[in-house]
């Protein structure tokens, strides 16, 4: 009940923020937008205006360069023309209809524009003929099939390999057949100009059925994705009005008197989650219902939204001021709009691209099945880490922490040291529970390395993952040295790296049988650490233990250098399982 | 003048201690470091065609029928398979043997009716893409020698041009880093400090610290022009990084001077408009939501005008102008004094 109070005041302050004078401000923003978005529209965008310059001598050459706004003409006697386009940079000379270009980049693509420009012309004036047949007389008609996507494992470069067809015999007379569904039949449909001219404008969103050959566009392969923005961006602004909303009662001290409220830390932290979560579903839905996709698209981007959501939160409790939220949103933004849209471009390319669930929604918005295990598999780091996301959250939403300058790293600390006061074996069980972040950072990186040749790509990936394994791992022992909350002795710090890596041990087998098989068979899974029992567990006690005891002897000040130890140990270890891979 | 400079210092180092321009910096090298992928896709998008040239295998083609257009097609790239019939063809093509299947009519270039090609691609593929890319260019090819053949009954003369020695490579993502890249890579520092006024303005008036100030000797004007300086000065040392990673790339910039002196004086421009909703509107929420309205306003302008200063980004860094842009820089340097005359009345109200 008080979450819902709670939830009712967060919307009440809303209210209040946009007063009067502000709606009206955002009001006339919205319709000068919409209004330039028209003109826009009709007028064409101006890019690269004048940005190639030709010295013509023929004015009737000059005249059909023009139509074209890339061209800067000069028309000019020919030495004239010949000194523009050898001592001022002009890009091309054309003399008569004889046309010079320097060996340049810049004069190469000029001669593209050109002939670019020059059909075009030829095509407007070809249509002042209405006579079809003469003008433009080959068409094609273009019939989408939909077949199942075959995917390749490991590398995008390579294609998968089939045997020749074997060629029919030339010499035989073709015998026409009609197409198995009798749509052929369509008498051939008569362009508008729009449809003839029109094409250059705008954003070639629309996929033609029918064009000639200079119209004939290749359908753009990312349409999907950029169509799975429009879920994404609402989220940006709705994030960020959360994040401002709890900083601002930081900075005014507001959220004090909530604090000493009857109200739990959890209950104000929901309470203020509720309206924004319930926002940012409703817009999705609008949106669903706008583009007509499916209602099972809504329970794809809730743990999306609830990832935003959850980031921006910690943003908002971890930053000093407005400007490191800012900053600090900013960054983790784009480190998961990276994580959702890349992959998302791969969705017909490779199994990779299943770890974001914005390909889910490409692919139901390419009418394509989905399976459970692809929903879970995708979705279920998202619930897991936001959810940790808030409960670490909530960790520290309390006065030291919310009202105070620390720095970001100790109030991380803090969180920890509480979660550490809470539960039961806090080391075995801070692993356990830090695994689907491992998860999610690794899963980005492997999107992140997909970037680098494969073999580069695997040792990189190898340190990398290693590297925030034994973070996550040594970060619960390095509180409880740090923070005094044990004695640093050798016997603790054994104890302390046998009890973390066997937690992060156990989590991540359990982990596995949840969710990875997809990527199991694959280079990456194997360093993942699948397959074999005992040596990972040997592996995750022994490279704990060796950063646990590098903070016994070297102090806790070199937490760094022990972690770094710590991933040599790992990274050789994981470097000689797939060794086949980077050196045969 | 003094006591700008003390805010100014203030400042720069607060943007030091908290880390945050190094944040911002690492922010902007993400986004470099994503550009291999990023220029494939947003390159894509601009021109689809411009995939065929990202190192693509050939697409294997299945040819129904026989006609003219086979001649066209064996000098094309693409992996040509003929077939008898359709049915063959597309058991072929939903068994990833082919990727796209052609049927080529019996019309002739000396026939009257139209020729009409059926082409089968796999729907939402990207390797149906790239069989369209390399049909494209023999079909063009065949369409102009069907022109030619026909254009003489109706008397039509096309423009003819001469290519004295025909490159053999095409440059398509010339327009796209030019045009769209550079511009975007080069504003990008310019957004980033007109958020990071507001933030700077409201931080204070939400700290109740704006009053604190005020008491000192430093005067309000001092205050919001030495956060401005800060905000501004930014923005070119970060637009100079970036143009020369550009230049690492390969990608060689002209006029780098005249850029980085456009791109302050539109920095003023964003960070004093940045300044007037802070100093008006005093929250943050309420501020950054306008703020992002006033950029998207702001970005359709730029584009509606050939001398807008994403143009002038586009066409100084290409080389295809020079010190004449200094008369717009001089037309947006321009616009600063109404605006900071408006700052003025607004904080004095």
């Amino acid at each position: 009940m008080r979450i819902l109070t709670i939830s009712r005041w967060e919307l009440r302050k809303g209210g209040t923020d946009f007063d009067k004078k502000t709606i009206a401000f955002t009001a006339f923003l919205l319709v000068s937008i919409g209004i330039l978005s028209l003109l826009l529209a009709q007028n064409g965008l101006h890019i690269n205006d004048n940005i190639y310059k030709a010295a013509v001598t023929d004015p009737y050459i000059a005249s059909v360069l023009e139509t074209d706004d890339r061209f800067y003409v000069r028309v000019a006697a020919e030495d004239e023309a010949r000194s523009l386009f050898y001592y001022e940079g002009y890009d091309l000379l054309i003399i008569g209809n004889a046309v010079t270009h320097h060996r340049k980049e810049k004069s190469i693509a000029a001669l593209d524009a050109l002939d670019r420009a020059v059909l075009r012309y030829d095509e407007a004036r070809l249509l002042g003929y209405n006579d079809l047949n003469n003008t433009f007389p080959v068409w094609i008609n273009v019939e989408r099939l939909s077949r199942e996507q075959v995917f390749q494992q490991p590398s995008l470069q390579k294609l998968p390999e089939f045997e020749k067809t074997p060629l029919e015999d030339a010499g035989q007379a073709p015998v026409m057949q009609t197409p198995v569904q009798g749509k052929t039949a369509q008498p051939a449909r008569t362009p508008s100009f729009t449809e003839l001219s029109g094409i250059k404008k705008g954003l070639p969103m629309k996929e033609q059925d029918l064009a000639t050959p200079s119209h004939f566009n290749p359908p753009i392969p990312f349409k999907s994705v950029v169509m799975s923005f429009l879920f994404i961006f609402p989220l940006f602004f709705i994030a960020q009005l959360y994040s401002s909303s709890i900083m601002e009662e930081r900075v005014k001290r507001k959220g004090e008197l909530l604090l000493v409220s009857p109200a739990a830390p959890y209950e104000i932290v929901i309470g203020k989650l509720l309206p924004y979560l319930l926002i940012s579903m409703l817009l999705t839905a609008g949106i669903i219902a706008y583009i007509g996709g499916t209602a099972l698209m809504l329970h794809i981007l809730l743990p999306v939204s609830l990832m935003f959501l959850s980031t921006a939160f910690l943003g908002a409790i971890i930053a000093r001021s407005f400007k490191e939220l800012t900053f600090v949103l900013i960054f983790l933004s784009v480190i998961l709009s990276g994580y959702i849209f890349l992959p998302a471009m791969f969705s017909n390319i490779h199994a990779i691209s299943i770890v974001s669930p914005v390909t889910l929604v490409v692919k139901l918005l390419e009418n394509e099945m989905i399976t459970l295990h692809e929903y879970l598999f995708s979705t279920t780091p998202f619930y897991l880490v936001s959810t940790l996301v808030f409960m670490f959250g909530i960790f520290i939403y309390r006065e030291e922490d919310l009202f105070t300058q620390k720095p970001i790293k100790s109030k991380l600390a803090d969180s920890l040291q509480v979660f550490i006061g809470k539960v039961p074996a806090p080391l075995f069980f801070l692993s356990i529970v830090m695994l689907p972040v491992v998860l999610l950072i690794q899963l980005m990186l492997i999107v992140l390395m997909f970037n680098i040749p494969l073999r580069y790509g695997i040792v990189a990936f190898i340190f990398l993952a290693a590297f925030v394994e034994e973070v996550v791992k040594s970060a619960g022992i390095y509180t409880v040295f740090s923070r005094d909350l044990k004695e640093l002795t050798t016997r603790n710090a054994l104890a302390a790296g046998i009890l973390s890596g066997a937690g992060f041990f156990a989590g991540e087998k359990v982990l596995l049988l949840v969710v990875i098989s997809s990527i199991a068979g694959s280079v990456f899974g194997s360093v993942m650490g699948i397959g074999l029992l005992v040596y990972p567990l040997m592996l995750h006690v022994t490279s704990t233990t060796a950063a646990a005891l590098g903070m016994r002897y070297m102090g806790t000040g070199k937490y760094l250098l022990s972690v770094l130890i710590a991933t040599l140990i790992h990274a050789a270890y994981n470097l000689y399982l797939v060794r086949g891979v980077i050196f045969g | 003048m003094g006591n700008t400079s003390i805010i100014v210092r203030k400042e720069v180092s607060s943007l030091l201690n908290e880390k945050t321009l190094i944040l911002a910096i690492i922010i902007q090298l993400l986004i470099a470091s994503l550009s291999s992928l990023l220029v494939l896709g947003l390159a894509s998008f601009f021109d689809p065609s411009a995939l065929g040239k990202y190192d693509t295998p050939n697409s294997d083609i299945g040819i129904v029928g026989e006609g003219e257009i086979n001649r066209f097609i064996e000098k094309s790239d693409a992996r040509v398979f003929h077939y008898m019939d359709l049915s063959v063809a597309l058991d072929d093509f939903y068994a990833h043997k082919i990727d796209a299947v052609l049927v080529v009519p019996q019309v002739k270039s000396g026939d009257a009716g139209i020729i009409r090609f059926t082409l089968y691609l796999p729907d939402s593929d990207i390797r149906g893409t790239l069989a369209t890319l390399q049909l494209k260019a023999p079909l063009e090819a065949y369409e102009a020698y069907v022109r030619d053949v026909r254009g003489t009954r109706i008397g039509f003369e096309p423009v003819r041009l001469y290519v004295g020695d025909m490159p053999k490579k095409t440059s398509t993502y010339f327009e796209f880093i030019y045009g769209v890249l550079i511009p975007l890579l080069v504003f990008t520092p310019v957004f980033i400090s007109g958020g990071l006024i507001i933030d700077m303005l409201t931080e204070e008036y939400e700290r109740k610290t704006m009053e604190l100030l005020m008491v000192t000797p430093v005067s309000f004007s001092e205050i919001v022009n030495g956060k401005m300086i800060t905000a501004i000065v930014i923005v070119p040392a970060q637009v100079l990084l970036w143009l020369v990673l550009v230049g690492i790339n390969g990608v060689s910039v002209h006029n780098t001077w005249i850029i980085l002196l456009m791109v302050s004086i539109i920095a003023a421009i964003i960070v004093l408009t940045g300044a007037i909703v802070a100093v008006r509107f005093k929250k943050r929420v309420i501020s950054q939501y306008l703020y992002s309205q006033i950029l998207i306003l702001m970005f359709l302008v730029a584009y509606l005008f050939p001398d807008s200063p994403f143009n002038l980004a586009a066409g100084l860094s290409a080389g295809s102008i020079g010190i004449s842009s200094l008369l717009y820089c001089g037309a947006y340097a321009v616009l600063l004094l109404p605006l900071y005359v408006y700052l003025k009345k607004t904080s004095a109200s």
